[in-house]
């Protein structure tokens, strides 16, 4: 069964329609790359699905259970399930590394104390800053920082990981680390939704490429097949000005 | 008990008022231009001075304004001059003023980015050239929201006056709340015409400093 | 003209004082304790992403007008209005207990304009992170809105703090036995009255100096600290 099912999603800021009816369906598992022109509404889409965005008609069902927007409860809730990491990285800054990834599990989930600080100290050795435990997010290079905030919403054990630009904010030589620790979980089974503009590692990791433009989905496919066989003028254009 | 009606009460907070309005203007002027020449002497960087205005200030913030006042009062008996309520209140917050406004403008001629001064002096410029073509007119822009605003620190200050005996808004309140027996009626006119005063000065200064950000 | 000052006529007096000191500390500390409550309420209710688009318009209205009104009367009306006038509404208050009540509702109204400009100027992706980490709203704002905006304020909610605890020397106006009030009474005892102010006026230096540094310490240490 699908963990996420959309259908016919649509969303406006104002007059402005940014979303034109969306369909689509996440298998557990799935690595999806987002890719399109700023303005496609690829991040809107993204944020739909963990309720930072309000749409205004259609079907969004996350695990079985669909979206209920003024149910606190419910969004709460769904992101137990539905993790994001954000392009600017949002560590907390008056909290160690450490504390950031602990925050959110002691509070929603009640974990105790000292199986909380195992929990993060494992995480955190995952994507590779275990050293890191006690120092302050400004004390970290941006590829550092993202990495926390990968572990930081991995510690609520999410089904579906959403991942937002997460290496544009980043200097071109921190960029790997981050795709490295990505990869990682895409290896791990885990089911990630991403907008990137890393067609190389989308070609590399991705299950599924979802070319969006001016509010629809454009073309889906394996990866192989749409960066190689663009079907329509749209994507080939997107794709030649990447290249140049 | 004396009757008096709400008519009677309200002239006389009014005939009050004016002294209030008086005594807040003679601080703000005077306060003013002691504070214009001590923030000249602070920015001259002659040696010394910037220490010994940054303590006048340091002193004036860390002393409660009844305090300041008491000590006008007291200090000028003790010289033998004429203790009347008028000078020992205008001299204290004539003092308590200038050094306010004068850590108030400080802090905008410091936000003048020292571009301008190294600008202005690589152009031969001496200092009181400087500062009365570049940087004044820049530093005044900046300083006027909180000067206006600071003009409802010193309206409210007024009010400490009547401790020492000045016939203002708040003595004369006094006086009646206890000749009426009606505190709550009259404190509550008191307030209302304190707000008055101060509370459109207040907007003034919001929007003032609105003026100022949306150029930015 | 000789002026002779004699401040050992005043400094013999130190158990007066030394009351008066602790009636200042007394005060400020309880009303600071309230008042911050009571600020942080306030600036919730009318800030800008919070409250502003939750809470009822007529309390919105109501703290607002609170807000203004503080903010544009003087203390010492404040203190006699609530003094003098509610035990002829039938409330009794004691000189002590109308003095801290005044100064929380004072302390309230300023430190809720200051607070709410910190809340405001907190950067959206720090909710939006926190939210999408499935914290409730309340959670939200207590671990990651409020600390880094007290921290950001922190100058001028001390300045505040400061100012109120130097106001709280009008409250001698009603006798409550703090140190102006103390001044009084003992230039009423040897006339010594410039020494007597010369002294308290030099006590309040070290006790604003001494409280800033405390605070900056305490707000460091407790409120928003490295943790």
């Amino acid at each position: 069964m699908p963990i996420v099912e959309i259908s016919g999603l649509r969303k406006s800021f104002g007059d402005n329609e940014v979303l034109k009816g969306i369909d689509l369906n996440v298998e557990p598992g799935e690595v999806i790359a987002i890719i399109g022109k700023s303005g496609s509404g690829k991040s809107t889409l993204l944020r739909c699905i963990n309720g930072l965005e309000v749409f205004q008609s259609g079907t969004l069902t996350v695990d079985g259970k669909p979206l209920l927007h003024n149910n606190a409860g419910a969004m709460r809730e769904l992101r137990q399930h539905v993790g994001m990491v954000f392009q600017s990285f949002n560590l907390f800054p008056h909290l160690t590394v450490g504390k950031n990834i602990m925050l959110a599990p002691g509070l929603v989930k009640k974990k105790d104390a000292a199986a909380n600080e195992a929990h993060a100290r494992k995480l955190l050795g995952r994507v590779g800053l275990a050293e890191k435990f006690d120092a302050f997010g400004d004390q970290l290079s941006g590829g550092q920082q993202q990495r926390v905030a990968i572990a930081r919403a991995l510690a609520m054990e999410p089904a579906v990981l959403l991942c937002d630009e997460i290496t544009s904010a980043l200097d071109p030589e921190l960029v790997g680390e981050v795709l490295r620790v990505v990869e990682g979980l895409a290896n791990d089974g885990m089911t990630l939704l991403m907008v990137t503009h890393e067609m190389n590692f989308a070609r590399k990791v991705a299950d599924r490429v979802i070319f969006m433009h001016q509010g629809r989905v454009h073309e889906m496919g394996a990866p192989e097949a749409l960066f190689s066989t663009p079907q329509t003028p749209e994507l080939q254009q997107f794709l030649n000005a990447l290249r140049d | 008990m004396v009757e008096f009606s709400l008519w009677d009460i309200l002239r006389n907070l009014l005939n009050a008022a004016q002294w209030t309005i008086g005594l807040s203007l003679m601080a703000f002027v005077g306060g003013s231009s002691v504070a214009l020449v001590l923030l000249v002497a602070r920015l001259s960087n002659v040696a010394g001075v910037g220490w010994a205005v940054a303590t006048y200030t340091q002193i004036f913030q860390g002393i409660p304004l009844l305090v300041q006042l008491f000590l006008a009062y007291y200090g000028l008996g003790l010289f033998g001059i004429n203790t009347s309520p008028w000078v020992a209140a205008g001299m204290g917050l004539t003092l308590y003023a200038s050094a306010f406004l004068a850590e108030i403008w400080r802090g905008c001629v410091a936000s003048i980015p020292s571009g301008q001064w190294e600008a202005s002096s690589s152009l031969a410029l001496n200092f009181r050239e400087q500062l009365r073509y570049i940087i004044l007119p820049q530093a005044i822009k900046i300083a006027v929201p909180p000067t206006v605003g600071f003009l409802v620190q010193v309206i409210k200050g007024t009010a400490l006056a009547s401790v020492i005996g000045f016939m203002e808004l708040t003595k004369v309140g006094k006086t009646i709340a206890n000749a009426t027996f009606s505190p709550f009626l009259v404190f509550g006119c008191v307030a209302v015409m304190y707000f008055l005063l101060c509370y459109p000065v207040s907007l003034y200064a919001k929007h003032l400093e609105r003026k100022i950000h949306a150029h930015r | 003209m000789r002026i002779e000052l004699d401040f050992a006529a005043v400094l013999a007096e130190w158990p007066l004082l030394l009351t008066g000191v602790g009636w200042t500390l007394v005060l400020t500390t309880s009303s600071v304790m309230v008042g911050m409550v009571v600020g942080i309420a306030c600036a919730w209710v009318r800030g800008r992403g919070f409250g502003a688009g939750i809470a009822p318009a007529w309390l919105q209205r109501l703290v607002g007008a609170y807000v203004e009104l503080i903010r544009n009367t003087p203390f010492i009306v404040q203190l006699f209005f609530i003094f003098f006038g509610l035990p002829a509404m039938g409330v009794k208050v004691s000189a002590e207990w109308a003095s801290v009540i005044a100064m929380v509702i004072n302390l309230g109204a300023y430190a809720a304009e200051i607070i709410r400009a910190g809340l405001e100027a907190t950067p959206k992706g720090q909710m939006e992170a926190a939210q999408s980490l499935a914290l409730t709203q309340r959670q939200v704002f207590v671990w990651v809105v409020l600390p880094p905006a007290l921290k950001k304020v922190w100058p001028s909610l001390v300045s505040q703090i400061v100012i109120v605890m130097l106001g709280s020397s009008v409250c001698g106006q009603i006798s409550t036995q703090e140190l102006s009030y103390a001044a009084d009474l003992i230039q009423s005892r040897n006339f010594r009255s410039f020494e007597s102010f010369i002294v308290v006026g030099a006590i309040y230096l070290v006790l604003a100096v001494a409280t800033r540094q405390l605070l900056n310490w305490a707000g460091a240490r407790f409120v928003f600290g490295r943790r």
